[in-house]
């Protein structure tokens, strides 16, 4: 390990937020009780498509208790879509006009005195529908006679996305002369958020005209500003307040039913009105991963360097478009990575069905792109008889790689994860039978560059504000759902003032008093947020030095800095003064003002798609009990190049909870529909893995300086959830030799291809 | 319907409280006493969220009728800390990042309480600290870290110091 | 949502009886951790509530040699697992408590509980049928003690007539030369099985099986007693042969239902392998007995 050279950056510090989180205080946006407050209920479709040909809401509002029952026709009727840019993306109507697309679409919502009351009342509202012929998987929508879900939408085909570079067919020519081609199908279940918090908000319209609405959300910019769209308000009556945030894991930054339904309610009433999802609803009527359908073509050369890859990818959308166009795109993108290819072609079809809509979830299409990459690639070098490490090293980016018409590489550790993990499979030594260590290679995005929401805002920004303590007011508009961005921003914004952490105060999570910022996706904050907030503490520190630099009076060559709350001459740091008392200076020289400074980041020109990227190799030991299926997993070791990690607490965190929910991905999340009911909507038949079955983890740090990020960091959080599927699918197919090409990887499935092995082993025999 | 009396002991002081008897203990903690550290994140006693100890034992309150409770001492997160000094659990929790989004953090620090106050000295073994939490679900920290709170705590790392 | 209920707190076991008597539509409860699920989904709504979770004379664990074991119906799965008695005497006990369910559901949730729902993926109850329980149950009217496997009667239904309580689970003194193991099978450790296979093995002087039970969990409406795998394995010399026989038994003679966890012919599969597994486990245990 080498030495810190920072002060703040990259030392254990306790997260911020943590005295309020274990010792109970901590509100979300499930204990707000405001006074006067009344509860929503959502009534929901029990039909995967149906028009809406009445709904008769008399007797529910007869009920006792019941104040008001809504329908879309108490609404504006917009089409809302958090693709703002593109209006035929823009397909939901939360509350819709005319027909319903999926079981559990709100159809009504009802504001009663009590839970209980506003659940009876459901009951009583008659909904008369004309049920529609319903479709569930996209091979069956694409069909020219399947049944149309969106009007003027043809095959039911709602986005598609094509990424090409290099001459494909002539690299494929290459391969069939002397090289080798292999093409497999993969099919990749959906995952549920599962965030320990439901979807919830409160919402309070007044008299004033002016909204408020309390959310679990992963970007309460975006949410004021979808709201605003929706209910015909501006942005500035819009006030979105994130308390703590219980999850959020890609599912929390669209407009949701229990925002705009007690939204809608609330300004009808003028009463504050809480919507609380259930379990049940939650599983039912959020947003899910994207599943997929990947048909992956590789040419390789017969020493292994990478020629071509010709991809073809369906992904089920469900009803509604969500963030499921940008999952589209990522998922093509990152199945390339994290390698050099002479060509490359993608070709994704997002296709609506009568299901829960899709959408992102962390690696937002990277974790279904790598398990059919890196497991095809595995297999490629068993056919071959290649090493599978020198093969992945062979083609791996590298430092200065641009990928092309896409991406500019400019940190990369990919070699060095190789060569540790590398290391660290050939130290385990051979292990019993039926078990093995499966390896995978991936990277990810550090944010998006794309603007598809249309914001006019810079993408982050931050305002540091100096009191005359000394005390720093850290306001920025990122979001902390858990992942500790609150933290991360103290710790940036301490390190680049020179003070320490517990001398800034972060605020965040209200869109009164904190600047616009896309929010907590994309795993974007770090670095974007961070750029914004180290930008902000330089023009605070540029200021205040300045009244450091007229004290001190040394000569014109000599530069200060602060450190650990000393002001000092860089060259002669035991000369200066403290940090305290320059403050004081400062604010009398400004005539009682306090120095703020001012921070903000857009990426410019950085690619197609990120400023930076993460990356890393993953080995997982894996155990597989022949008779039964059942899988064990022992360990999982990683080899991560995050750049300059910021807080290193938080990394393992990022790096145990993204392995938690890989791990769940790869062999225990399923959610199995039949005639479009989701068949598992709770936790006892959704499996979440448990602190009996996580293996021990381990992370070994690549050094790099990522340019683009501050202090050279760059992601952490999302790309740790890309590589386990696939590398847990490699152990499998090293510890039994079965090729695993579905997912979750299930004992059945696990036994029916032992049973497929053994069959085509018996009948190579008796040719 | 008609209510009746329940009397409990929750974070040391007595309450009374006048309930519908098929009220759950968690709506009493949280609903009539305002005790909002304890969660709720399930109907099935799948998620763990509302893990509170009742005579020291950890118990899901979302599944017990609150009049099961009555004459019994109830300890939520907030009843953990004595006079703003925090108890060695909530001590080690933040010194290993044990927590992310927080909405767990409740639940099992009260399983995590329950477990330790049980072994009366007694240093378990991993797989065990394991099982004390295998009822409290936790989809941010992957359990690893919270795993390493406990054991630290168990091991003698954090040595009461209370007046 | 649950359905508004009268409640009745008796505070000893008569005064029980006598209220459960006296109410018709009157449901049990008593750690409450299966009937409040069920009741929260307004499948179960009676009109009275009759708390039986502080009736302590019904909770104890006593053994003595001629009777064998006796637990009391509102003794916790907790104070089961964790009971020294039980983990010298009958550690398989120990052990299917110790998984079955988290510590805070066995913290409060009672062994009378557990088989008085008669959930047939339940953990006591096949191994309490391995190991030749009995169960008394009593009503005003009087008690009536039978065995295990004759109590259950179809999904969540007992022979129980209105107006019994189970009062205690009798287990015979543990028999030399005798072995019980348990495994159930699933996803996550303490998850119902989604199958599960208990078996007891005794041997004679010669190493000859001179008594066996396998029973199956979570393979039909109630637990399953194999008795043509007892009649396959009663007086030989057991061996993997036998124990494969057995399993192929259990595949084809249960009725496990399919689900979206497993299908039919995995569930099939599943108690094939862990009658085999079992039996060569509790024979193993019962050699060194």
């Amino acid at each position: 390990m080498s030495t810190n050279k920072y002060k703040v950056i990259n030392t254990r510090v306790h997260n911020i937020d943590g005295i309020a989180k274990v010792t109970g205080r901590a509100t979300y946006t499930f204990d707000v009780k405001l006074p006067g407050m009344l509860y929503g209920k959502i009534l929901r479709s029990p039909h995967p498509h149906a028009k809406i040909l009445k709904i008769d809401t008399s007797k529910a509002l007869e009920l006792p208790g019941v104040k008001a029952v809504v329908t879309g026709k108490d609404t504006l009727g917009i089409k809302q879509g958090i693709w703002r840019r593109y209006e035929e993306l823009c397909d939901e109507q939360i509350l819709p006009l005319e027909k319903v697309r999926y079981i559990g679409e709100p159809v009504a919502a009802v504001a009663a005195v009590t839970e209980e009351i506003a659940e009876k009342a459901l009951d009583l509202i008659d909904v008369e529908y004309e049920v529609l012929p319903a479709v569930f998987e996209p091979l069956d929508a694409i069909k020219k006679d399947a049944p149309v879900i969106h009007e003027g939408v043809e095959r039911n085909i709602n986005v598609t996305r094509h990424i090409e570079w290099g001459d494909v067919d002539d690299a494929f020519a290459e391969a069939e002369k002397d090289g080798y081609i292999r093409e497999d199908w993969f099919k990749c279940g959906g995952q549920h958020h599962a965030c320990m918090e439901t979807r919830a908000a409160v919402s309070s319209y007044t008299p004033d005209g002016k909204l408020t609405v309390w959310t679990s959300t992963q970007s309460p910019y975006y949410h004021q500003a979808l709201l605003a769209g929706v209910l015909g308000l501006r942005e500035g009556d819009v006030r979105v307040i994130a308390p703590y945030v219980g999850g959020g894991f890609g599912g929390k930054f669209e407009l949701d039913a229990a925002q705009f339904c007690s939204a809608v309610l609330s300004m009808k009433l003028c009463k504050p009105v809480k919507i609380v999802f259930t379990r049940e609803e939650d599983m039912i009527a959020s947003k899910r991963r994207t599943p997929m359908y990947y048909y992956v073509r590789t040419a390789v050369k017969k020493d292994g360097t990478f020629l071509a890859r010709e991809s073809r990818m369906f992904s089920n959308g469900g009803a509604y478009t969500g963030m499921g166009a940008t999952a589209l795109y990522l998922s093509g993108f990152f199945h390339s990575f994290p390698y050099k290819w002479r060509g490359y072609r993608y070709d994704g079809y997002r296709v609506y069905t009568n299901t829960m809509p899709s959408t992102s979830m962390r690696g937002f299409g990277a974790p279904q792109a790598v398990f059919c990459s890196e497991q095809q690639i595995e297999w490629i070098c068993k056919d071959l008889g290649l090493d599978p490490f020198e093969v992945r090293r062979k083609n791996a980016h590298t430092e200065g790689y641009e990928v092309p018409g896409q991406a500019f590489i400019q940190s990369c550790g990919m070699k060095e994860c190789i060569d540790k993990i590398e290391q660290w499979v050939k130290s385990k030594g051979k292990l019993p039978a039926n078990r093995a260590i499966g390896v995978s290679s991936c990277g990810f995005m550090s944010g998006g560059i794309f603007n598809w929401f249309d914001t006019p805002y810079s993408f982050s920004s931050a305002v540091v504000t100096i009191n005359y303590d000394g005390t720093v007011e850290l306001h920025v508009g990122c979001q902390d759902i858990g992942q500790g961005s609150n933290t991360t921003m103290a710790i940036i914004c301490a390190e680049t003032l020179g003070v320490r952490v517990e001398d800034v105060k972060v605020h965040s999570g209200d869109t009164d008093h904190c600047p616009a910022d896309l929010g907590a996706w994309g795993s974007r904050q770090t670095l974007m947020a961070g750029n914004a907030v180290k930008m902000a503490a330089e023009d605070a520190k540029r200021q205040l030095l300045e009244f450091a630099y007229a004290e001190m009076g040394m000569n014109i060559v000599y530069d200060l800095d602060i450190k650990d709350r000393w002001v000092h001459i860089v060259a002669r740091p035991e000369r200066g003064m403290p940090y305290f008392d320059l403050v004081k200076k400062a604010l009398r020289g400004k005539d009682g003002q306090r120095i703020i400074g001012r921070g903000y980041y857009t990426p410019h020109r950085k690619g197609m798609i990120s400023p930076a990227y993460s990356y890393m190799m993953q080995a997982v030991d894996a155990e597989v009990d022949p008779e039964t299926g059942k899988i064990t997993i022992h360990e999982i070791m990683t080899a991560h190049d995050c750049g300059q990690p910021i807080n290193p607490l938080g990394l393992v965190g990022q790096l145990e909870g993204a392995a938690s929910m890989a791990l769940g991905y790869g062999y225990l999340e399923d959610m199995p529909f039949e005639d479009g009911k989701l068949m598992n909507p709770n936790l006892v038949d959704y499996k979440i893995i448990r602190a009996t079955e996580m293996p021990e983890t381990g992370m070994i740090e690549i050094d790099t300086y990522e340019p683009e990020g501050p202090y050279g960091a760059k992601e952490a959080g999302e790309g740790l959830t890309n590589p386990t599927a696939a590398a847990l699918g490699n152990a499998l197919f090293h510890a039994l030799g079965i090729q695993m090409k579905e997912l979750p990887i299930t004992p059945e499935r696990v036994l029916k291809a032992l049973r497929e092995k053994d069959e085509a082993k018996k009948q190579k025999k008796n040719t | 319907m008609e209510k009746y009396l329940l009397k409990l002991t929750v974070n040391g002081q007595e309450y009374e409280v006048y309930i519908n008897p098929k009220t759950l203990l968690v709506e009493v903690i949280r609903d009539y006493l305002g005790f909002t550290g304890t969660k709720r994140g399930c109907e099935t006693v799948s998620c763990g969220a509302c893990t509170v100890t009742v005579n020291g034992k950890s118990v899901k309150s979302c599944s017990i009728l609150a009049m099961q409770v009555d004459g019994m001492e109830i300890v939520t997160s907030e009843g953990l800390e004595k006079n703003g000094k925090l108890s060695p659990i909530q001590k080690a929790f933040l010194d290993h990042g044990a927590f992310q989004c927080g909405f767990c953090t409740s639940g099992m620090l009260m399983s995590a309480t329950a477990f330790l106050d049980e072994l009366n000295g007694r240093i378990p073994k991993k797989h065990e600290i394991k099982e004390a939490i295998e009822g409290n679900l936790c989809r941010c920290t992957g359990y690893n870290s919270i795993v390493r709170a406990i054991e630290a705590v168990a091991q003698g790392e954090y040595k009461e110091e209370r007046q | 949502m649950i359905h508004d209920f009268h409640y009745l707190k008796p505070d000893s076991l008569k005064t029980a009886l006598a209220m459960y008597a006296e109410h018709e539509d009157c449901k049990v409860i008593c750690g409450g951790q299966s009937l409040l699920i069920v009741m929260r989904q307004g499948m179960v709504a009676p009109e009275y509530l009759l708390d039986i979770k502080h009736i302590h004379e019904l909770s104890y664990i006593s053994f003595d040699n001629q009777k064998g074991l006796r637990i009391g119906a509102t003794t916790t799965h907790r104070e089961i697992e964790q009971s020294p008695l039980i983990q010298e005497k009958y550690p398989v006990l120990a052990a299917m408590e110790n998984k079955l369910a988290s510590i805070q559901t066995r913290n409060w949730g009672t062994i009378g509980g557990n088989l008085a729902h008669a959930d047939p993926a339940g953990d006591p109850a096949p191994v309490l049928i391995a190991l030749k329980a009995s169960i008394k149950v009593g009503s005003i009217k009087g008690e009536r003690v039978m065995p295990l496997d004759e109590f259950f009667v179809d999904y969540f239904e007992t022979a129980m007539e209105h107006g019994e309580l189970i009062l205690e689970v009798q287990v015979p003194p543990p028999a030399p030369k005798t072995g019980v193991a348990y495994q159930k099978f699933n996803l996550l450790d303490s998850d119902m099985g989604i199958v599960a296979v208990a078996a007891s093995v005794t041997l004679d002087r010669d190493g000859k099986c001179k008594d066996t039970r396998v029973v199956l969990g979570n393979a039909g409406p109630t637990p399953l007693r194999m008795k043509n795998i007892e009649s396959l394995l009663i007086g030989k010399k057991l061996n993997e042969k036998l124990f494969e026989e057995a399993g192929k038994i259990s595949s084809t003679e249960s009725q496990p239902v399919a689900d979206i966890h497993a299908s039919e012919e995995h569930r099939r599969h599943l108690l094939g392998v862990l009658t085999r597994r079992m039996l060569k486990q509790a024979c193993d245990i019962a050699q060194k007995g």
